[in-house]
């Protein structure tokens, strides 16, 4: 558990510093299972964020989400920092975005906190539903404690974490400013199972699967919004000249949309998943990110996400990179 | 329309200026026959394509795609074929996951004096998108 007095006192410190624009965190969502993302500009304003395994949220889309409007004449550019709590996750994110020069490290301000894994709205609201009230959630070692109508139910990590939480490498921030609460130790180790047997089908299956999951997307683009490495000023799919991709709602153009997300992603995906999360139509995004992270792994022994010094995947090459493909 | 038409496949070739647009034009030169099934853009560097344009050309009607590039190392601009290769490398490794034969987008290293290998590139490639048949998965159909 993390201990929320440190975290506020921490937050309060760091706001209430001259350089510091404002921090980011949680605070209690309005019902049920929810945690909602909190913007912090006063010490003041700090006293209600909170940290719990509902805080699924990824914080670092709100970096590159803050619109800097044109200067007016004689006035300078904002420079203060931006406070972020982050989560192992997370923080690979923040990593990647530093690498593509996105953002520079002295802009951001960095609370790490160790994370135990988060609960998946999904299958909690599933396991108790039509929750009004805000409800608390525990966790004690190897369970959640979760008080609903006056009883508490004991449940395992395992019923309620999300996938990606429970294959996580790296619980732990990759970097920070100030860490809140001691390093998570863990032994998880990411195996692809569900890749290599979806992998393992024949092309006419994987296309099946792949078309009834294509159809079901209506092109919100909330995978794209939803994502802390969507970042682009214009976005291929808002581009008019040349319009790669049209509007209409249809297998081809959701096909191509959903090839070139994943393929936008290729050596930047941190996978926290958010793109799954966002989906109102329960497409199995991270299946297509993870694919990708697999074989950048294999083929290049290359993880977006752990060193900001390092150039990114697709601006860099070997001499002997493989090309048994190549005529 | 015969509906026993032989089905003769749309082959679009990105082909780098300074290898394999100069290796096709010598494979023409030298009267060296190949499938005419190749429609030929010409492009400054393999390391111009972006993924984008291969699918795009899936999507639009093509069955495959072909990239030229110069042999590695002889890049004009030094390291734009290394480039492209981890980009196709990846891009492939995608559509063989989403259930598209990865045969349908090659590459090819053909340099300016290789006008025979050239013309046996596109004999094989069309070969193989004739064994593969045409491309349905995501062809676009409407028109707005």
């Amino acid at each position: 558990m993390v201990n929320e007095k440190q975290l506020k006192e921490e937050v309060k410190k760091i706001v209430s510093r001259d350089d510091v624009k404002y921090v980011i965190g949680y605070e209690k969502g309005t019902y049920g299972f929810q945690a909602a993302p909190s913007f912090a500009f006063t010490p003041e304003e700090a006293d209600k964020f909170i940290f719990s395994p509902l805080c699924v949220n990824n914080l670092a889309v709100y970096l590159m989400l803050e619109e800097k409007l044109p200067l007016h004449k004689n006035e300078k550019e904002d420079t203060r920092k931006i406070g972020l709590i982050v989560k192992g996750c997370d923080s690979r994110a923040v990593v990647q975005i530093i690498q593509e020069r996105g953002l520079k490290r002295e802009e951001v301000v960095l609370i790490g906190i160790p994370c135990r894994g988060i609960i998946d709205p999904k299958k909690i609201n599933a396991k108790f539903p039509n929750q009004m009230k805000n409800v608390d959630v525990n966790e004690d070692g190897e369970k959640f404690l979760i008080k609903v109508d006056g009883a508490t139910h004991n449940i395992p990590k395992d019923e309620l974490l999300f996938e990606k939480c429970k294959h996580c490498e790296n619980p732990n921030p990759v970097i920070y400013d100030m860490l809140i609460g001691k390093e998570v130790k863990t032994l998880k180790k990411e195996n692809y199972d569900d890749i290599k047997s979806l992998e393992k089908k024949s092309l006419k299956e994987k296309w099946e699967y792949w078309e009834k999951q294509f159809e079901k997307c209506i092109r919100c683009y909330a995978c794209r919004n939803a994502c802390p490495m969507c970042y682009c000023k214009e976005c291929m799919v808002d581009q008019l000249s040349p319009q790669w991709i049209r509007r209409s709602v249809n297998l081809s153009e959701n096909t191509v949309w959903n090839i070139m997300r994943a393929y936008h992603l290729a050596g930047r995906c941190i996978g926290c998943g958010e793109c799954e999360r966002a989906c109102p139509m329960d497409i199995p995004l991270t299946k297509l990110n993870k694919k990708i992270e697999k074989d950048v792994k294999e083929m290049f022994d290359y993880m977006p996400g752990m060193d900001a010094e390092e150039k990114p995947l697709l601006a860099m090459f070997k001499p002997d990179d493989p090309e048994e493909f190549i005529l | 329309m015969q509906k026993d038409k032989i089905f003769e496949p749309k082959i679009i070739g990105f082909l780098c200026n300074w290898c394999s647009y100069a290796g096709a034009d010598l494979a023409g030169t030298s009267r060296i026959n190949y499938p005419p099934n190749l429609r030929v853009i010409r492009v400054m560097c393999s390391g111009r394509v972006n993924p984008m344009h291969v699918v795009a050309a899936l999507q639009n009607g093509a069955d495959g795609v072909l990239i030229g590039g110069c042999h590695p190392g002889e890049c004009h601009y030094e390291q734009g074929n290394y480039l492209a290769r981890r980009r196709i490398t990846v891009l492939r490794k995608l559509l063989e996951y989403i259930g598209i034969d990865p045969r349908r987008v090659k590459m090819t290293w053909v340099s300016a004096a290789e006008g025979k290998k050239f013309a046996d590139v596109v004999k094989k490639v069309t070969e193989d998108i004739k064994e593969i048949g045409p491309m349905q998965h995501f062809r676009r159909r409407n028109k707005w």
